[in-house]
């Protein structure tokens, strides 16, 4: 493949990566935990999605080789995970009463409630949409472009949900609530914001958006109930990569993240082409930036900035 | 009284602070402050609210690294020191709103205050629990008996998170004279506390001062400090507006003029 | 200790979830040795448990000293277990792809080695990190570990995982044949239904009793660094880091002497393991079993190496009794429905009981600095009542 390929490839998976990173980082800054239900949320998202498509079927036409019953199924899902969300907010993390702390070790347990129900009623197989898989964009194919019509319908869905969040942050009031609890949540509280009612739009918004992601992530590769939980810490390594708390932060950290991960084989290319001494160092590289380690060097990444820039790559430096 | 910035050279200062600065996000919190500490004083630093009260109290204990300038403790350079050298150097600090340490008792959270106990150290443990023991005992038995200076012997085995703020306060200086210090820095030390046990907080303030320690206290309780410290340092938009004894401070019109203009 | 002076009152002196969690302990090892007279339990699979049991409890005392002691959040533990397995694998194993046929015992320092390696390389980053920072850190770089354990095939052996693992006592004097010299016990106690000892049970009780050592060592270790200033410095830092150094500890070096402790003593639950199963693999490095370990220290009371000791055992409820559930009544996935279970409990644990089941209770000083050797564990007025009793809510 050639560099145009894997920056096709990096768009399309950096998409996914971002519909999940926004929600984490809203939800990690206004409700002031780090959520590691999140990626599950993605899961039931997709799972949402492959029961509906499965009961609705094509409903006629199709767009860009999804038909029409898969954008309702994806509406579906969105709409389930952010149900879901919601619930748990309500009937589990509110009512604790413990601190930011216990409420993370509570997220990984509802996490495992989210996999073990899926799992439960779907096993631990992987599963795919019943769509019929489409070959490469033929006219992109001469410049080492292999990417599908699907590909294209998952960035376009991205790039319509992210511009729809942008309107929504910039020119509605509960937009402008929300950047300023997600900013400084003791000054938004201060200075009269609803923040229960925020906090539960953000619930709704990001868990939304996750259940997106999850949908593009089974098209993309396929539905496993593991797939979030998978995911999980490449998100986590957006979020801290773009400042946690900052929506446009988690766009560019999940770009950033989305893109590194996939141009590993390239950078392996690179890695083997430049004059690297000495030898044993050039090899252990050379190991090391290889597809199986793709998302361990996202989370060394995550590791590097945790130290040296804790509040992300936009983020005012480390004090 | 009128002394400038500087201040007059002070022969015996266990605490010197020289040109300090610190700034966050281009605001100067501490501008160009410098003051000492003379032995055997209970010297008071006031200021209006956002003085920067609380931040030179972090960098003189070492929670911030400053920008620029000194600080001294004993003629010994801690600039940059991590907060537990500086401690070792005999200068201990409580906070405004000490945290209470669960799970524990109150002579157990004593028994947190004394330096370089044997047991802190994993192998001695095993290597030489009797020293670990006896070290222990002696430790034991000082903080019972300073439990009883304070007359606050009756909570030894309270649950530390069951006793009042106030006696919190109280434990909380207790602890910190545990770890002889040679200058401890209180941080409001009778903010919240009811009227009692501030008249309590402050006989021992001064019983231990008059046993040799010295201290520098950040009070917004002006009675308070007036009555206790002398002499006061005040502080307004991070620098040292004056110093000197409490009626030259109360008398003084700068001072006057920072807290009227100084938001109040 | 008090229990044989004057058993009366140490019974009288358990709380109300020290009697619960006795009484119902009590009534399951009943159940369990019932089961086994009655030829329903095998005993060598009864051993099995119990050192499956000790094995969690071993991961738990680790978790117990970084996150019970210190508020370390290290969710890394499977890493470690991971590094303990492969460290003696590596050594002793057969089928090692770099060394191979050494001693246990050289495994089991070799395997120490390692992980005191991985302790610093993962603690010195990370243990400067905010609670949650380190959490999230932490897990990446336990995801690391396991990706390198798998895709480095010249040294681990890759997915197909390593084989031929000796028993830790083989080459030992004496315990090397112990279990086939044993003779074969045929007991009788329900006519009908004997229960008979063979070699596997000999081999079993070996087992048990290396798991009981490590255990019991480890126990010794941290009950007694606990109840000491270091643990004392330990137990302020969870509450209150920056008092610690104001106070002149360096808190840096206790947390790194807190997560090391705990990491060695979760690597050793791994060594352990490796010459319990005989194999190894990098499914053991899954995070999964991070979190059984964090839910045994939850449950049991976080600081609370009793607690961690009745976690260890709940967790092997929980994973065997599913399998169990599945062979005998419900046709489920036993996988699915342990990570439900795991769910709800942290769910629940943190909903209803967030200090967990048996809370440190007692007040933690030196024993023979408490009233010239007296016991430390009854203070006239007490942590214990308030934080045990039920008026807890």
């Amino acid at each position: 493949m050639t560099v145009l390929g894997y920056l096709a490839n990096g768009l399309v998976f950096s998409s996914i990566i971002v519909l999940g990173s926004i929600g984490l980082s809203l939800v990690y800054s206004i409700a002031d935990f780090a959520n590691f239900a999140h990626g599950d949320t993605m899961t039931i998202g997709a799972y949402s999605a492959l029961v509906t498509f499965g009961a609705v079927g094509g409903l006629g036409g199709a767009v860009l080789g999804l038909p029409y019953g898969f954008f309702l199924a994806l509406v579906v899902g969105i709409a389930v995970a952010a149900v879901v969300a919601v619930a748990t907010e309500k009937l589990i993390y509110e009512p604790l009463d413990v601190d930011s702390i216990g409420l993370l070790i509570t997220s990984i347990g509802i996490a495992f409630i989210y996999r073990a129900v899926i799992q439960i009623r779907f096993g631990s197989d992987f599963t795919r949409f019943d769509v019929r898989p489409l070959r490469p964009i033929e006219p992109l194919v001469p410049y080492g472009v292999r990417i599908t019509l699907h590909d294209v319908a998952i960035f376009g869905s991205a790039v319509a949900l992210v511009v729809g969040l942008h309107v929504l942050l910039q020119y509605t009031d509960l937009g402008r609530k929300m950047r300023a609890m997600a900013d400084n949540p003791d000054l938004a509280r201060v200075s009269g914001i609803r923040t229960k009612r925020v906090k539960l739009w953000t619930w709704v918004i990001g868990a939304g958006l996750a259940g997106a992601g999850g949908v593009f992530l089974g098209l993309f590769n396929q539905l496993a109930p593991r797939m979030g939980f998978n995911l999980l810490l490449v998100i986590f390594a957006a979020v801290i990569l773009g400042g946690i708390g900052s929506v446009y932060g988690a766009m560019a950290g999940g770009f950033l993240i989305g893109m590194i991960n996939q141009l590993t084989p390239f950078f392996s290319n690179v890695v083997e082409a430049l004059p690297i001494r000495p030898n044993w160092l050039a090899t252990v590289i050379e190991n090391m930036i290889t597809i199986e380690y793709a998302n361990a060097i996202a989370f060394v990444i995550m590791v590097v900035v945790l130290l040296v820039r804790p509040n992300g790559i936009a983020g005012e430096g480390a004090t | 009284m009128t002394m400038s910035e500087g201040a007059l050279p002070k022969e015996d200062a266990v605490l010197r602070v020289d040109d300090l600065q610190k700034s966050f996000g281009g605001l100067a919190a501490t501008d160009h402050a410098t003051f000492a500490v003379e032995r055997g004083t209970i010297t008071g630093l006031i200021g209006p609210n956002g003085a920067g009260k609380s931040t030179l109290f972090n960098l003189i204990s070492g929670f911030y690294e400053p920008d620029g300038g000194t600080v001294e403790v004993n003629g010994t350079d801690v600039t940059g020191m991590e907060p537990y050298q500086v401690a070792e150097h005999g200068l201990i600090r409580t906070f405004q709103t000490p945290r209470k340490l669960e799970g524990m008792t109150v002579r157990e959270a004593m028994l947190v205050g004394p330096r370089k106990q044997p047991g802190e150290s994993f192998l001695t443990l095993f290597t030489s629990p009797g020293t670990v023991a006896e070290s222990e005992s002696a430790n034991l038995a000082e903080a019972e008996r300073i439990l009883e200076d304070f007359e606050i012997d009756h909570l030894a085995t309270q649950p530390a998170t069951d006793i009042s703020g106030g006696q919190m306060k109280l434990v909380e200086l207790a602890r910190a004279m545990l770890a002889e210090p040679e200058v401890l820095l209180l941080d409001e030390p009778v903010a919240g506390v009811n009227p009692t046990l501030a008249k309590k907080l402050k006989g021992q303030i001064r019983r231990l001062n008059e046993q040799g320690t010295t201290f520098l206290l950040i009070e917004h309780d002006m009675e308070f400090v007036m009555d206790l410290a002398d002499p006061i340092v005040v502080l307004d938009q991070g620098h040292v507006l004056t110093e000197g004894t409490p009626e030259g401070v109360r008398n003084d019109d700068r001072v006057i003029d920072a807290y009227l203009g100084g938001g109040r | 200790m008090s229990l044989l002076d004057d058993p009366k009152a140490a019974f009288a002196d358990l709380s109300r979830p020290e009697g619960w969690v006795l009484g119902v302990s009590v009534a399951f090892v009943l159940f369990l040795f019932v089961a086994m007279l009655t030829g329903a339990l095998g005993p060598t699979y009864f051993l099995f448990l119990v050192g499956l049991a000790g094995m969690y409890a071993l991961l738990s005392f680790g978790l117990n000293a970084q996150w019970g002691f210190t508020g370390l959040i290290n969710f890394s533990v499977a890493a470690f277990f991971g590094i303990g397995a492969y460290g003696t694998a590596l050594m002793t194993a057969s089928g090692s792809p770099i060394a191979g046929g050494f001693s246990p015992l050289v495994g089991l320092a070799v395997a120490l080695v390692v992980a005191l390696a991985l302790a610093l390389l993962i603690g010195i980053p990370t243990l400067r990190l905010r609670a949650d920072y380190l959490a999230i850190a932490s897990l990446g770089l336990a995801e690391v570990v396991r990706l390198i354990v798998l895709n480095e095939r010249w040294l681990t052996n890759g997915s197909a995982g390593l084989r031929g693992i000796p028993g830790f006592f083989d080459g030992w004097p004496v315990l090397s044949t112990f279990p086939e010299a044993m003779p074969g016990l045929r007991l009788e106690v329900i006519p009908g239904s004997p229960v008979i000892l063979e070699t596997a049970f000999w081999q079993a009780s070996l087992n048990v009793l290396l798991v009981l050592a490590f255990a019991g060592a480890a126990y010794f270790v941290l009950r007694r660094a606990h109840r000491s200033p270091w643990g004392r410095v330990l137990r302020t830092i969870r509450s209150d880091e920056d008092l610690a150094r104001a106070l002149g500890k360096n808190t840096y070096s206790f947390k790194m002497q807190s997560f090391v402790l705990g990491s060695l003593i979760m690597a050793l639950a791994g060594v352990f393991y490796a010459h319990l199963n005989l194999y190894v693999g990098p499914g053991d490095l899954d995070p999964i079993t991070t979190f059984y370990a964090w839910v045994a220290v939850i449950l049991g009371g976080s600081g609370s190496n009793r607690g961690a000791l009745f976690g260890g055992i709940v967790i092997v409820t929980i994973r065997e009794g599913t399998r169990f559930l599945n062979d005998v009544a419900l046709p489920i996935d036993p996988a699915p429905l342990r990570l439900l279970l795991i769910g709800v409990v942290i769910v629940a644990v943190m909903r209803y009981r967030p200090q967990g089941v048996l809370p440190p209770q007692r007040e933690l000083i030196w024993p023979s600095a408490v009233g010239g050797g007296g016991t430390p564990e009854t203070p006239d007025s007490g942590v214990r009542e308030r934080k045990g009793g039920d008026d807890d809510e």
